[in-house]
């Protein structure tokens, strides 16, 4: 099973966080399966860390939460994008490719 | 400020139960996840629990995110505070100013106080140094004046100081730099002197016991003050082997303290000195001593007194004496404290109104966004983010007010070095130091709490249902909230009175002590300081002589109405010490129990050239020489303490057991030489020519222009010796020199009652003005229904009135309380002058009273139709 992973760069779980959250609304657990399906695939994500990123995020606005009733029938806690959360990502999306490109250009060149 | 602090701690609770149910529903669906799987559940949730990093760290790492969420809210609150307050620009301006001129004065005065009484002196652990008194026990009173032969025994008899040195001299004497002639003030001290001190050289060295003269041998050293020796030589290293001829007597500079050491404060120069005199009743020196490290003051205090006790068994002139130390900051500026302290509460007084007022406006403020309050809260803003949002604004408000008061305290404390006396002490050290600073930041933090919470809390109770249900734009408050503004117009009005009772007091006691009858005339008396120094018997004629040619000289300047010499100057110097007098034929009494009374030398018209009242008998004449019997003239004063029911004409009288009798052939009214405000004191003239002689300073009467009669006398004076030194005065600085210390408090309270006042009415005026705002609507009910202009007018007008009265009842009886305090710096009034308290009230009616008109005729003009269409 394990293959050859390496960890998340600093950073990024934000943007993985974002983009799972701009599909659907979800709640902690939802994410962290969504992100434990990344990690068999690609990178390595580190659970712990992901209850403070949710938090951070709400405290800035890019995130809004509320109680609902959940798959199972007990109350969780779902977190949605909001307006400028959804513009957060897009920023990073393309600093992200921008970064990519610059990268892969040098290496081209190389 | 516990409701704010628990309203944060239960938002803090309520995200941490949330926080913990969010976690436990991760783990829960995970271990139910890994059980489908097969494991068993102790392992599924220690797996799980393993794989969030262990709940409570999760836990730990969340709250986290919540404190920088804390520190974001904070930074939101402060744009938003901010914007506000750019936005209502004119408000922000008109608190801002306020409060930065009420902090500003508060710094200013602060720092005075610091420099002049907080800190300490100086010098290396100046705690430990202390003036070395005698303390007389009939009396109960100290003096700095001690005896030569009683320091020495101090001296050998101690083992609590580290140091002890003795100081004498006082007065200018004149001197020869090269051929020029000036005036210098020289002390002579013991060699141990600058040690006392733990003072260094900024230039050569300082003294030494090699260079204590031997026996009765005059000094041949010298160290120079810093500013002496820069004013003179240009640099300090400059005045190192130069020569000084003080009093004739020669001497050579040979080193210069260091910049700022002045003890005693006139001093320039220093000189090496021994005690000689055996005489215990001659009380001619001061003493300063560096108590021992591991000695404390106590303890020093009751080895001197033992010593003192001894001292007064064996000596008969001690026995009325014995020695006490005094701190050496308290000696220096302990007179200043009850002035100062007074000034401090004053401008504190001015700061408190300018809170009210404030925290009246902010109030004000508040009720006209209480719709947007309303609609922030119904949104979802808890009711602590509401008060914070309004606390930040007015921490924003202070932090502003208290940068720009400290800004305009610098000036402020130009202003008050300025106007201060000249010879305060310790003035030239007020600076902005680390403790004013820190004054400056607690002022500005109390002040948010002052006038920052009330709306704050306000704001928080605040009815949502009832604001919204009122809607329009004149949402009000609740009824408590205009409660609490008319309380701070009537604490406002109150701490006034109270300021302006006080200051009145002092303004009418100022004007009493300018009134006072000094007995003699100040105006167009010119005054010149002259020395003659004198080395022999020769010299004494000589001087006599040139003084004597002198004043004729003068007195046949056209325009000199007449012209006069004294030894000592009357007013405003050092005071003379008063010596025991003995009346022939009478028992000499007991050392210390003896009547005392100043001793002046005069010529002939002194007392013409003042206009000072012959009540009795004749002034000195030309003829009253060495050769002739001895004569003298008494004051008043002294004529009926010394001879009650009596004629002192004929009379005989002396001030030492030795010298020869004099006869009383005259009685002259009483003066009042140093200080204004206090009795004249028992005086014995003796004529100049039959004195020792001595130096004078020379008094003219004039119609000239005394600046011109200055040079016409500086010619004369040089033609008759090139070696004597002059400086000018009028009588008329003298005698403001002598007012300078009143004159200073009571301008400085002055200012500060003023501007309370106005703060008081302009705290009215927006309380009243606001009420109107509010009650615009009923009021045109009112005229619609009948009420006339003037009715409306009385309504207000009487609702401003009313709070006023209250203000101004709690105020008298608050300044009535207080006027004790200042008993002690009144002259000629009573502390419960009624006069003063009418006049503090009435100033302060009418103000009201003006306050309050203006709102009221705004409130008769509305139009009935045009105020009701708006609603």
């Amino acid at each position: 099973m394990p293959s050859p992973r390496f960890p998340i760069p600093q950073g990024t779980l934000d943007m993985l966080v974002l983009q799972i959250l701009s599909l659907e609304p979800a709640h902690g657990y939802a994410i962290a399966q969504r992100l434990r399906q990344v990690s068999r695939d690609a990178v390595q994500v580190n659970q712990g860390s992901l209850y403070p990123a949710l938090h951070r995020l709400e405290q800035k606005g890019w995130l809004t939460s509320e109680w609902r009733e959940s798959e199972t029938g007990r109350e969780a806690k779902f977190y949605a994008l909001t307006k400028t959360g959804q513009k957060q990502l897009a920023v990073e999306k393309a600093d992200w490719n921008r970064l990519a490109t610059a990268v892969q250009l040098i290496f081209g060149e190389a | 400020m516990n409701r704010l602090l628990n309203l944060f701690r239960r938002r803090r609770d309520r995200l941490d139960h949330d926080l913990d149910r969010e976690l436990r529903y991760h783990l829960d669906r995970r271990v139910e996840e890994m059980m489908a799987d097969g494991l068993d559940e102790p392992e599924a949730r220690r797996r799980a629990n393993l794989e969030i990093g262990g709940m409570t760290q999760v836990r730990e790492a969340v709250r986290e995110t919540w404190s920088w969420a804390w520190l974001d809210a904070i930074a939101l609150d402060l744009r938003y505070a901010i914007r506000g307050l750019v936005r209502n620009w004119g408000f922000t301006l008109g608190v801002g100013t306020v409060l930065a001129l009420s902090i500003g004065a508060n710094i200013a005065l602060f720092s005075v106080v610091n420099a002049v009484l907080l800190q300490p002196l100086s010098y290396p652990d100046a705690d430990r140094l202390v003036s070395v008194e005698t303390l007389w026990t009939n009396t109960g009173r100290a003096s700095q004046d001690v005896s030569g032969p009683d320091f020495l025994d101090w001296q050998a008899r101690n083992d609590v100081f580290e140091k002890i040195a003795c100081v004498q001299g006082g007065d200018d004497f004149a001197a020869m730099v090269g051929d020029h002639a000036i005036f210098v003030n020289p002390r002579y001290v013991s060699a141990d002197f600058f040690g006392v001190f733990g003072e260094t050289a900024s230039a050569g060295r300082l003294l030494t016991e090699r260079d204590v003269p031997s026996g009765d041998a005059e000094p041949t050293v010298a160290v120079a003050a810093h500013h002496w020796a820069t004013a003179q030589f240009g640099k300090a290293e400059a005045a190192i082997g130069k020569r000084i001829a003080v009093y004739g007597n020669p001497l050579e500079i040979v080193g210069v303290a260091a910049p700022g050491f002045r003890y005693p404060g006139a001093a320039d120069l220093w000189a090496p000195w021994r005690i000689t005199e055996s005489d215990r009743g001659n009380h001619n020196y001061q003493a300063v001593g560096r108590i021992k490290r591991d000695v404390d003051l106590s303890r020093a205090q009751a080895q001197m007194r033992t010593i003192g006790a001894t001292l007064s068994r064996r000596h008969p002139e001690n026995r009325l004496k014995t020695v006490t130390l005094v701190p050496l900051r308290e000696r220096l500026t302990g007179n200043l404290q009850v002035m100062l302290w007074m000034l401090m509460s004053a401008v504190g007084v001015v700061w408190l109104i300018a809170c009210a007022n404030i925290a009246n406006l902010l109030l004000a403020r508040a009720a006209g966004r209480t719709r947007e309050i309303a609609l922030r809260s119904a949104l979802g803003a808890g009711r602590g983010r509401v008060a914070r949002q309004l606390l930040t604004e007015s921490t924003v408000l202070a932090g502003v007010g208290g940068l720009a008061g400290l800004l305009l305290a610098s000036l402020f404390v130009r202003g008050l070095v300025a106007l201060s006396p000249a010879n305060l002490p310790r003035i030239d050290e007020v600076r902005m130091d680390a403790t004013v600073l820190l004054f400056a930041l607690g002022v500005s933090l109390v002040s948010t709490v002052l006038f920052g919470l009330v709306p704050a809390l306000h704001a928080s109770r605040l009815d949502l249902f009832d604001a919204l249900k009122q809607g329009g734009a004149k949402a009000t408050m609740s009824s408590a909230s205009s409660r609490l503004r008319s309380l701070l117009v009537v604490a406002e009005v109150a701490l006034s009175v109270m300021l302006l009772a006080a200051a009145g007091l002092l303004v009418r006691s100022f004007q009493a002590l300018q009134r006072v009858d000094l007995g003699f005339t100040t105006d167009r008396v010119l005054v010149a300081y002259t020395e003659y120094a004198v080395r022999d018997l020769a010299d004494i004629r000589t001087r006599s002589r040139v003084y004597a040619d002198l004043l004729d000289r003068l007195r046949a300047v056209p325009g000199v109405s007449a012209a006069a010499g004294v030894a000592y100057l009357p007013m405003g110097r050092e005071p003379r010490a008063a010596r025991d007098y003995f009346i022939q034929g009478r028992p000499e009494g007991e050392a210390g129990e003896r009547p005392q009374a100043e001793l002046h030398a005069i010529t002939r018209d002194y007392f013409k050239t003042l206009a000072i009242p012959v009540r009795a008998g004749r002034d000195f004449e030309s003829g009253d020489t060495p050769g002739r019997t001895p004569v003298a003239i008494i004051n008043q004063t002294l004529a009926r303490a010394a001879f009650p029911g009596e004629s002192p004409l004929g009379r005989h009288i002396r001030t030492n057991r030795r010298s020869p009798w004099m006869e009383i052939v005259g009685v002259v009214g009483d003066t009042r030489w140093q200080d204004p405000s206090q009795p004249p004191p028992p005086v014995i003239f003796v004529p100049s020519t039959q004195d020792w002689g001595n130096s004078l300073s020379i008094l003219a009467r004039t119609t000239l222009d005394q600046t011109s009669l200055a040079g016409t006398l500086r010619a004369l004076l040089h033609d008759a010796s090139p070696t004597v030194p002059v400086r000018f005065e009028t009588m008329e600085e003298l005698f403001d020199f002598a007012l300078a210390y009143p004159r200073f408090r009571t301008q400085v309270i002055g200012l500060f009652a003023a501007v309370a006042a106005l703060l008081a009415a302009i705290g009215i005026f927006s309380v009243l003005a606001y009420l109107v705002g509010q009650r615009t609507r009923e009021l045109a009910v009112r005229r619609a229904l009948g009420a006339s202009a003037a009715d409306v007018i009385r309504l207000i007008v009487g609702q401003g009135l009313r709070l006023t009265a209250v203000g101004l009842v709690l105020g008298l009886a608050g300044a009535v309380a207080l006027a004790r305090l200042l008993e002690g710096l009144l002259y000629q009034i009573s502390p419960w002058d009624v006069a003063t308290y009418v006049g503090a009230v009435a100033l302060l009616g009418v103000a009201a009273l003006l306050a309050t008109l203006l709102p009221a005729i705004r409130a008769a003009t509305i139009a009935p139709r045009i105020a009701l269409q708006q609603e």
